[in-house]
């Protein structure tokens, strides 16, 4: 059997795993446009200086030999033919497989404002090929613009500040973090940004920005009038889905690839799994979804079940959060919060559920929240303050001294 | 692999469990008389909780057959050793993203108290033999390594 996976994020290399956990003897080859395997979570850690290329592989030593996974690295697949089996390379190359498995992932979603798509000095933060091309340009920039302060837009000013830029952050929300965070976490850390020298401007969007003869953008001018000057600009505006190369290929796609449980798309022998499917954007997820589809490319019978994808943790300044579910408030929630010199915590509560967690400060043992949140767990019962509930309360020894949830 | 397999009915809560933890992980020598139990550098990676009727539950790592902290760890840092079983933790590689908290359905896994760049996990004991710190301090044998 001929197992091809395009891509070498995480969703690919868990499905070499898995297919190579099932199959000894096929041969799977990986393809990626990155030249160095790394984690997308750690590209802060590149642009401060922290860690060099080889610190953000996250596989275990030696992983392509123990594996056997035959990577051709550096080149980027322009078309797929589902009819001949085929995957064509930008290089010229033909690779035909028994079973294709698409982890191509996303793209940086760079708005079309201006001339931010043209410039020569705007980036997202996606690739380490993007980490490297911004401290590539940080050599001589010093003004930094720095657009939408979701998690990436936020890690790439953090990289930043260490390598002592000037930052300007401007961001559309009332705050920061608007996805994860309400007003007061936010505050949090925007005062430690700010404190660290980072300028928001919140409430703000870019409106124009202009090519000047040097091909770069050398100031962005706001929905206000306020003109930013800046020698750099990093887009943190979304990704989208990495489709290109499957123009004509007849697999279904809507946001992402198109796939059903067992990460099968529309076309035989064609899986997908990682970012490219659009199903969730976070790393646990994209490394199950590799996992199930690699079993189910070996003949196997697997599915996606935990889909659960309202949660994030973040680490800014020695500052942890851990969010899970609905952070907004609706009417006939009943909010409950503790808070004290180390600690912010808020918990949404509505008929007995718990609907949403926002911890800072205090994460400690939080892995709970998830499980009774995505399982919609009903805590009236239980004769404790909410805060207070822990794993004893569900607990059970099962077969061979695992643990089980009793509810 | 071996497990450390928990009675919760036998025990009395005195967290000695605890205190060998601590003192088994502690960066400075000395014995157990003299840990400073109130050093937040000196942490446990066993929990005693209480459920709501005060019934004490044992909480110790799993290192479960199917890890929740390994599967979320984007920097390699988590990994279950396919020789022993155990998920061990690398703290060089970690990305302090604490994703493993977010994700360990039990609850015990924490960011360090003082740093929160490196997550409090269970290691069996694993430079002191492999034979946990714990189990050995238990005076009701509520805890007992097995192979499972």
């Amino acid at each position: 059997m001929n197992y091809v996976i395009i891509g070498a994020g995480v969703a690919g290399i868990e499905a070499a795993k898995s297919i190579r956990g099932q199959d000894s003897f096929g041969e799977i080859v990986m393809i990626s446009a990155d030249l160095h395997v790394h984690s997308r979570c750690m590209l802060h850690k590149f642009i401060s200086g922290e860690r060099d290329e080889m610190g953000l592989d996250f596989t275990e030593k030696d992983f392509f030999d123990k594996y056997r996974v035959h990577w051709k690295k550096g080149v980027r697949v322009i078309r797929i033919d589902p009819d001949k089996k085929e995957v064509f390379l930008e290089d010229g190359q033909a690779v035909s497989y028994d079973k294709l498995l698409l982890a191509g992932g996303a793209d940086s979603f760079i708005p079309p404002v201006g001339e931010l798509r043209k410039a020569s000095n705007v980036f997202g933060l996606r690739n380490l090929s993007d980490a490297q091309a911004i401290v590539k340009e940080a050599e001589t920039a010093q003004n930094v613009l720095v657009i939408g302060s979701g998690l990436v837009g936020l890690d790439a000013a953090y990289g930043l500040l260490e390598l002592g830029k000037k930052l300007t952050v401007v961001e559309m929300a009332d705050r920061i973090l608007p996805v994860q965070l309400d007003a007061r976490a936010a505050r949090a850390y925007q005062d430690r940004f700010e404190n660290a020298g980072v300028r928001f401007v919140l409430e703000r969007k870019a409106s124009q920005a202009v090519c000047e003869p040097d091909g770069r953008i050398h100031k962005v001018i706001l929905d206000n009038g306020e003109e930013i000057p800046c020698d750099l600009i990093i887009v943190a505006a979304g990704v989208r889905s990495s489709l290109g190369c499957l123009e004509g290929s007849g697999i279904a796609c809507e946001r992402g690839v198109t796939v059903d449980p067992s990460m099968k798309t529309s076309r035989k022998d064609v899986f997908a799994a990682g970012d490219i499917t659009a199903l969730s954007g976070i790393w646990p997820n994209a490394a199950d979804q590799g996992r199930v589809a690699g079993k189910s490319m070996c003949g196997l019978t697997a599915e996606y079940t935990d889909t659960y994808a309202m949660k994030n943790t973040m680490n800014f300044f020695g500052l942890v959060t851990l969010c899970v579910g609905r952070i907004r408030e609706e009417e006939g929630d009943q909010v409950l919060v503790r808070e004290d010199m180390r600690q912010y915590k808020k918990i949404l509560l509505k008929n007995g559920k718990v609907e949403g967690i926002l911890f800072q400060g205090d994460i400690a043992g939080g892995g709970i929240w998830q499980y009774l949140i995505k399982n919609k767990i009903d805590v009236s019962g239980i004769d404790k303050d909410v805060f207070d509930i822990n794993y004893g309360d569900f607990y059970h020894v099962g077969d061979r001294g695992k643990y089980e949830w009793v509810v | 692999m071996k497990r450390i397999i928990v009675e919760y009915e036998k025990c009395d809560g005195c967290k000695n469990c605890s205190a060998a933890c601590m003192q088994a992980h502690r960066k400075t020598q000395g014995t157990i008389y003299d840990l400073d139990l109130t050093d937040p550098e000196n942490e446990s990676r066993n929990f005693i909780l209480k459920d709501a009727k005060g019934q004490y539950k044992p909480l110790f790592c799993r290192h479960c057959d199917d890890p929740e902290c390994v599967k979320s760890c984007m920097s390699g840092a988590l990994f279950k050793d396919p020789d022993s079983g155990h998920v061990f933790y690398d703290e060089n590689r970690c990305g302090s993203c604490f994703m493993c908290v977010m994700n360990c359905p039990f609850g015990v896994l924490k960011p360090d108290t003082v740093t929160k760049t490196k997550v409090i996990k269970c290691d069996f004991c694993v430079n002191a033999g492999g034979e946990p710190s714990c189990v050995a301090s238990c005076p009701k044998k509520a805890i007992h390594v097995e192979e499972v």
